[in-house]
């Protein structure tokens, strides 16, 4: 319609085309004003309705215009019919430039403010003076370059005259509603920021509602629902969507079997009370929130206490906790005994005090930084702003103006990044109960008689005479928590006929066997245990973590009473050290006699004055059991360390707030006036006090966000919900609910959805079962022919989109297919890699216990450092908020996935797991490794090849092709 | 550019665009609110940058056109890590040497690492080079010989002084973490002309990777396809081959179950091209597996080369590593691969492993100047004779400068973001031209102060794309290389 319209206002106007290169030097800022404001800016871009609504009151408009020299008649003496006169002139001759939708120059004629403002050259109207007014300067001049409007007829002789004596008498221009319309910031009535209907439905949950407002929109553009997927399909997208594994062979035959016609919402039901639905679902909160272990940029050190926030988000989504609460315990924690919630605050990549510069320029700026991610996070992860962008200048699209941010900023002026000790209600009975111990612990050092613990460089231990031919050394664990294999340097053997001469040398004939070596070749190789030669390159590893064994065989037995071993006599490396072992004798290697322990020795890490103090204490001589009181001393330590330590998380930390002041062009440098904490004008709440203690600061603002009345919160909310199951949101941009952001596909939906998020007490699960339960939900992925000429990229869900699953899935699932996945909940976390941070590298792990085999969410993320393997399936890399993650498919993809020895190790486990369900059946094996994999019996051909396979290069090659298959791969 | 935007309308909207008459109306506001509505309703403006880069995702990496026709097709970067001093390279500051030991006056007293000391003269001899007679170092002689060829910009600045956020901020156009790099816009934009390489290869150091790490190639939240892949000449592509465990035979006889597999899901789920895409990446990864050993092998080199390069160095062995990246390097450029990274230069180390000279730099820079010089030069001529550099652009560069002045109690020099030196040369480069000045004490960049967005801005329009169009929509924002800054540096174009 209003393309007819535009061709008409051509007739009636001017050779516009030519106008754009207007010569003027306003010209050029002129034209990005059309890119600012008719591109983008205009609600007509976002606003369909309004722009039809600007349209037609275009009309009525040229129709003034026509009629504007009948009008000017009217006209005498130095009383103004402003309405009838000059608005109609000056919306007529100037509106097309200087109007509502183009304001070249910056200059806006038709309404009173804009009009008196003048341009960006300054005033054009001068009340009382039109010898000054440049507006009568351009409309009279003769220079055909410097003359309004460019093109088309100069203004008419009495059409000047009337402006001048306007002008002249004063300008008189009486604020009418056209004057108080054109001052309403139009960008407030953009659709996220208006409230939604929200008692809708009294809180009664309506089954059929998604369907619905989906089917209206898919009539609307001629298409239909597709078919309800087959079972499989059904159970398999569940299982992936929400809890990021497949279901087991089992689950699906039972789901499969199920006439129950409450078969599929028990299923969901049961996804819903799974534990690992919230380790699913909190990877997606991490991703926004750019949670890492980590601090990122250059030095990249570990960030040891992240891991407490990640296990919180996994609890709030298992238990359901309240998404406002959820939202204020992350803002505000600390006042909600809720301190690992913090953690979001200060989710982003900092500097460290020592790689920000040491001048006061450099601190200034650093912490402004802090302070933007702060900002950042918090609006775009919970209000879908990007408030961010308003740091140097006004915000280029929202209605989010420089003092905005800085007010914003001031709700967070007092929160610096660190560790935070968590205050938990349990820990004061936690602190009496260690205390108990305590007397205990000092009875028994009172008792004990103790050796020094253990030294990395040597280690005497003298020993009842004995006769041996076998000196066997055992480790049982070694120091940081079994983190590598052992190590010794030397093994020496010392006899009582000669206490000099070691026994033990391979030149004296001695022979070393072992459990396992670290290597064949280079530093570490068995031979170096006995060779006579100390220090670190010349010492035996064990091939085990924290154990293996180590013996001599002496060239005739001999009776010892004295073994010294170390890990390194030179002193420069104390990790690999056995802090538990055992050293045993044997004449045959069939009967073995213990001689020396760590059992009786001070354990290692005990302070060095303690350890003095034991030693003093040593009875000279005891029949006191040893091992015992040992045991049991180290037993209580342990608990007692357990029930002091203070829990820490990586969170906020709170203190006086500094001043916020407005920053110039955002440069730290340049302060303009004090600001105080206040929520974005557009949301027209009166800011918050001033004086408000700090705590109280992040308080209001965390109930203004997790408020019903946020016309925000809920939405964005229930997008992101939408988006995770569905692929795509609703609205498209599930951070950016702004002007430039993407329309709802659905508004009513998305605003049903929303109100039924709070009417349900802000249930995450609750929308997922709304979501789950549907007709939309339930549909083929098949695509249509004819519907994809319509809608190839499925917005209007007429199909139920299948997507790759994400790395974490993938890895996720090989594991629950090889039956290895360790189901472990919660803590510090495994390695991928064999650093936790810092600069030398991330030299991936390539040995796997059952730590690495949990899920992936428990992995030590290194910001920026893509995971081994999985991270080239588009894992965020923590540096950036990242709402959707990318979906791409790259050759290092498929190399990884087909070559990487976790996949072959996998694929062999697999095969295991086949193997012995299915013993000595290959054609049952092939079947099984099907089921499994991808649920369902292999197809003729499948099963003739993948046989022949089998047959040939054995089951695991079948396994890894499974692995590497799409079927696999992907969420039907 | 039209092309983009009409791909992405319905036919109706085609249609309307297409014809003449509408076009010749788009000048006037209403019919432009009319176009706009229109694109906005076909979710072209609305969720979509006008000028989006429009990707096949069964074959991502195809060779797109830029936006105007490019003077270079190809992009090879040498990125000496850890900021290399201007003041012994290429900003020849006589007045220094008069001022040696003499403190700046009016100068900071605490400078990044801490209290400064005095100024210090250059620590090598300068002389004039070329016929151009361009002063250089004594400490670069190869690349000396070379200046003819080159144009300097000698006043960069960067936003940091800070080694990690300053590589993020020249690979990335931003300080923080999860930008994408340029190798990644560039690929993004382009793909690249040889499907059997990576399109964009970053070669790390082999002494290690530089401070910013996976940054420098990162394809933050650009489409993953996009990132650098690294590897070196030591160091190869991760999981190229499978694990020797499995056999040749067993893994073709894998790759055929695998393709029988996936073409019988292929079959019931016909027009879906994610799993065609899926299957392809397999077909392209074979490719590899034979393209990426092939061009690694340098055993096929001639004598005269790996000595040109100095890759036959037996003393200095990191030389010979980092000359063999070299070789490599102009390899790929020669079999197309869209952008090419080469490293000289690992992380924080005290100026042990890269050019972070803080405490006794003199030292430091003979042994780094050493392994540099010669094989980058080589690499240079080598680009030249093999007639390359006609349609490659060779940028040398590092994240920021060093202060004129010594750290008190050191015989080195602390960072300095304020006025330091790229070079240029190759596909539309001027030559033997100096662009910009710094101070004559080499302090900060006083005349035509320029940045790093404005060398990022110039190497994309060599490319032929317009740094303010090529743009990527992120967390709501239509992210740019450039930020919203950036200057084409025309003085140093030939056209």
């Amino acid at each position: 319609m209003y393309l007819k319209l535009t061709r008409g206002s051509r007739r009636t106007a001017y050779s516009t085309a030519q106008r754009f290169h207007y010569r003027q030097p306003i010209a050029f800022a002129a034209q990005e004003q059309i890119d600012y404001h008719d591109t983008i800016l205009s609600p007509a871009a976002n606003h369909p309705a309004s722009t039809q609504h600007t349209m037609r009151r275009s009309l009525p408009h040229i129709l003034a215009a026509l009629s504007v020299a009948m009008l000017l008649n009217a006209a005498r003496g130095d009383e103004f019919d402003f309405e009838a006169e000059l608005r109609p002139l000056l919306i007529a001759r100037c509106g097309e430039c200087h109007g509502p939708q183009v304001q070249k120059g910056g200059l806006r004629l038709d309404a009173r403010h804009t009009a008196f403002k003048g341009g960006d050259s300054g005033e054009v109207i001068v009340p009382g003076s039109s010898d000054e007014s440049e507006l009568l300067r351009r409309v009279s001049s003769d220079d055909a370059d410097e003359r309004m409007p460019p093109d088309g007829m100069p203004l008419a002789k009495d059409e000047i005259e009337l402006l001048t004596r306007w002008i002249d008498s004063g300008a008189d221009w009486p604020e009418s509603d056209y004057d108080r319309e054109a001052k309403r910031d139009r960008r407030l009535d953009h659709w996220a920021f208006q409230p939604f209907e929200r008692d809708e439905g009294g809180g009664q949950k309506d089954e059929g509602k998604i369907d619905w407002f989906v089917e209206a929109k898919l009539k609307e553009h001629d298409l239909a629902f597709s078919l309800e997927a087959d079972r499989l399909t059904l159970i398999r997208r569940l299982s992936f969507d929400m809890l990021g594994l497949p279901p087991t062979i089992e689950e699906s035959e039972r789901f499969q079997a199920d006439d129950d016609p409450q078969a599929w919402a028990n299923l969901v039901e049961e996804a819903l009370n799974s534990p690992r639905y919230g380790e699913r679902w909190a990877q997606h909160w991490l991703d926004v929130i750019r949670y890492a272990d980590t601090h990122g940029f250059e030095v990249n050190t570990p960030r040891d206490n992240a891991w407490p926030y990640r296990d919180y988000v996994i609890r709030a989504f298992n238990e359901d906790k309240p998404y406002d609460q959820f939202i204020i315990e992350q803002l505000a924690g600390d006042a909600l005994h809720a301190d690992e919630a913090t953690g979001f605050l200060v989710a982003a990549a900092v500097l460290l005090p020592g790689q920000i510069g040491k001048d006061d320029e450099s601190k200034r700026l650093a912490r402004q930084d802090e302070l933007d991610e702060i900002i950042q996070g918090t609006s775009a992860t919970l209000l879908g702003l990007t408030i961010g962008c308003a740091r140097c200048h006004d915000h280029k699209f929202d209605p989010i103006t420089q003092r905005d941010y800085y007010a914003m900023q001031a709700f967070f002026a007092g929160v610096d990044y660190g560790d935070r000790t968590i205050d938990d209600p349990g820990r004061e009975a936690r602190l009496l109960e260690a205390a108990s111990l305590a007397s205990r612990i000092r009875e028994i050092e009172r008792d004990l008689q103790l050796r020094p613990p253990v030294d990395a460089q040597r280690n005497d231990e003298y020993i009842s005479p004995v006769t041996a031919k076998f000196i066997r050394f055992t480790t049982l664990a070694t120091i940081d928590d079994n983190r590598h294999e052992p190590c010794i340097d030397e093994l020496e053997v010392f006899a009582t006929s000669d206490p000099a001469r070691n026994v033990a040398l391979a030149s004296s004939g001695a022979t070393p066997t072992s459990s396992g070596n670290y290597s064949e070749t280079g530093k570490h190789q068995l031979k170096h245990v006995n060779d006579g030669l100390y220090g670190n390159d010349h010492s035996w590893i064990s091939n085990e973590h924290g154990g293996g064994w180590v013996q001599i065989e002496l060239a005739t037995p001999a009776e010892i009473d004295h073994i010294v071993w170390g890990r390194d006599r030179n002193e420069k490396f104390k990790d690999r050290l056995p802090v538990r072992y055992r050293i045993e004798v044997s004449l045959d290697t069939e009967s073995w006699q213990l001689v020396a322990a760590h059992s009786d020795r001070i354990p290692i890490g005990t302070p060095p004055e303690e350890v003095e103090a034991l030693l003093r204490k040593r009875p000279k001589d005891s029949s006191i059991d040893v091992a015992g009181f040992v045991a049991e001393l180290e037993g209580l330590k342990t608990k007692k360390n357990e029930l002091e330590a203070t829990r820490t998380v990586y969170g906020g930390k709170f203190r006086e707030p500094d001043t916020t002041f407005v920053l110039r062009r955002g440069d730290p440098e340049q302060r303009l006036d004090e600001i105080g904490p206040a929520v974005p004008s557009l949301f027209k709440v009166t800011s918050s006090d001033t004086n408000a203690s700090e705590q109280q600061r992040r308080l209001a603002l965390a109930k203004w966000i997790a408020s019903p009345d946020n016309p925000l919160t809920a939405r964005v909310m229930v997008n992101r919900i939408w988006m995770y199951h569905f692929g795509q949101g609703l609205v498209a941009t599930p951070s950016d609910f702004g002007l430039n952001g993407a329309r709802p596909s659905h508004p009513e939906l998305l605003d049903w959805l929303a109100g039924e998020f709070i009417r349900s007490g802000w249930s995450v699960k609750h929308i997922h079962r709304l979501i789950l339960t549907s007709r939309t939900y339930r549909q083929s992925h098949y695509i249509d022919s004819h519907a994809t000429k319509t809608d190839r990229d499925n917005r209007w869900l007429w199909r139920f989109t299948s997507r790759r699953l994400e790395g974490e899935a993938i890895r996720d699932s090989m594991l629950a297919v090889s039956g290895e996945l360790n189901l472990k909940m919660g803590g510090p976390g495994f390695d991928l890699f064999k650093s936790r941070g810092g600069l030398s590298g991330f030299p991936p792990v390539e040995q796997f216990g059952p730590e690495q085999l949990r899920r992936m969410i428990y992995a030590h993320k290194i910001r920026m450092e893509p995971v081994p393997v999985f991270g080239a399936f588009d894992c965020p890399d923590a540096g950036q908020a990242t709402p959707i993650r990318s979906q791409s498919t790259t050759a290092i993809q498929a190399l990884n996935l087909f070559n990487s020895q976790f996949v072959a190790e996998r694929a062999d486990q697999f095969a295991n797991r086949v193997r012995s369900v299915a013993v000595g059946d290959l054609e049952r094996q092939v079947r099984v490794a099907f089921a499994l994999a991808v649920g369902r019996e292999p197809t003729d051909s499948e099963h003739q090849a993948s046989l022949h396979v089998v047959n040939n290069h054995g089951l695991a090659t079948l396994c890894r092709v499974l692995f590497n298959s799409n079927e696999f791969l992907f969420i039907p | 550019m039209i092309e983009p935007i009409s791909n992405n309308l319905t036919h109706a909207g085609r249609h309307l665009l297409s014809r003449r008459h509408f076009f010749g109306e788009t000048g006037s506001a209403l019919s432009a609110v009319a176009l706009t509505h229109l694109l906005a309703e076909q979710r072209v403006l609305a969720v979509e940058n006008p000028a989006r880069v429009q990707i096949d995702p069964s074959n991502p990496h195809a060779p797109r056109k830029p936006h105007v026709v490019p003077q270079a097709k190809n992009v090879l970067v040498i990125f000496c890590a850890g900021a290399c001093s201007q003041l012994e390279t290429w900003d020849y500051k006589p007045e220094l040497i008069k001022q040696d030991d003499k403190p700046l006056p009016g100068g900071p007293s605490v400078t990044f690492q801490g209290p400064a000391g005095n100024l210090a003269r250059p620590q090598y001899n300068f002389r004039p080079r070329g016929e151009c007679g361009k002063m250089v170092s004594d400490m670069i002689p190869h690349l000396g010989a070379l200046v003819d060829d080159f144009a300097f910009v000698h006043t960069l600045t960067s936003k940091s002084n800070t080694h990690g956020p300053a590589e993020n901020f020249l690979s990335t156009g931003f300080v923080q973490d999860g930008f994408p790099s340029i190798g990644a816009w560039v690929t993004y934009a382009l793909g690249t002309e040889n499907q059997d390489l990576p399109a964009f290869v970053a070669i790390p150091d082999p002494r290690g990777v530089p401070q910013a790490s996976v940054n420098n190639w990162g394809p933050g939240f650009l489409p993953a396809v996009f990132q650098g892949t690294p590897f070196s000449s030591s160091q190869p592509i991760q999981h190229l081959r499978p694990p020797i465990s499995i056999s040749p035979e067993r893994d073709i006889a894998a790759r055929d179950l695998l393709r029988l597999i996936n073409d019988e899901h292929l079959k019931l789920n016909p027009s879906d091209s994610d799993l065609a895409a899926r299957i392809a990446s397999y077909e392209l990864a074979a490719k590899m597996q034979l393209s990426v050993p092939e061009i690694s092998d340098l055993s096929t080199e001639p004598e005269h080369i790996l000595k040109m390069y100095g890759a036959d160095d037996t003393e200095d062995e990191l030389k010979a590593g980092y000359a063999r990246n070299c070789i490599l390097a102009r390899r790929l450029v020669e079999k197309g691969v869209r952008f090419v990274q080469v490293f000289n230069g690992a992380y924080a180390s005290g100026g042990k492993l890269n050019w972070d000279g803080h405490q006794a730099l003199r030292e430091q820079y003979d042994m780094h100047g050493r392994i540099m010089d010669q094989p980058s030069a080589a690499l240079i001529r080598d680009l030249k004779q093999r007639g390359l550099l006609e349609d490659t652009l060779v940028v040398w560069c590092t994240e920021f400068g060093r202060m004129p002045m010594f750290q008190k109690g050191a015989k080195g020099r602390d960072h300095n973001p304020n006025g330091f030196t790229a070079v240029l040369t190759g596909a539309g480069v001027k030559r033997g031209v100096s662009y910009g000045m710094t101070d004559e004490l080499g302090f900060k960049a006083v005349e035509n102060v320029s940045s790093v967005h404005d060398l990022n801005a110039t190497i994309l329009h060599l490319l032929g794309l317009d740094h303010e169009r090529l743009t990527f929509r992120n967390n709501g924002i239509d992210r740019r290389l450039t930020d919203v800054h950036g200057h084409v540096i025309r003085e140093i174009l030939t056209t």
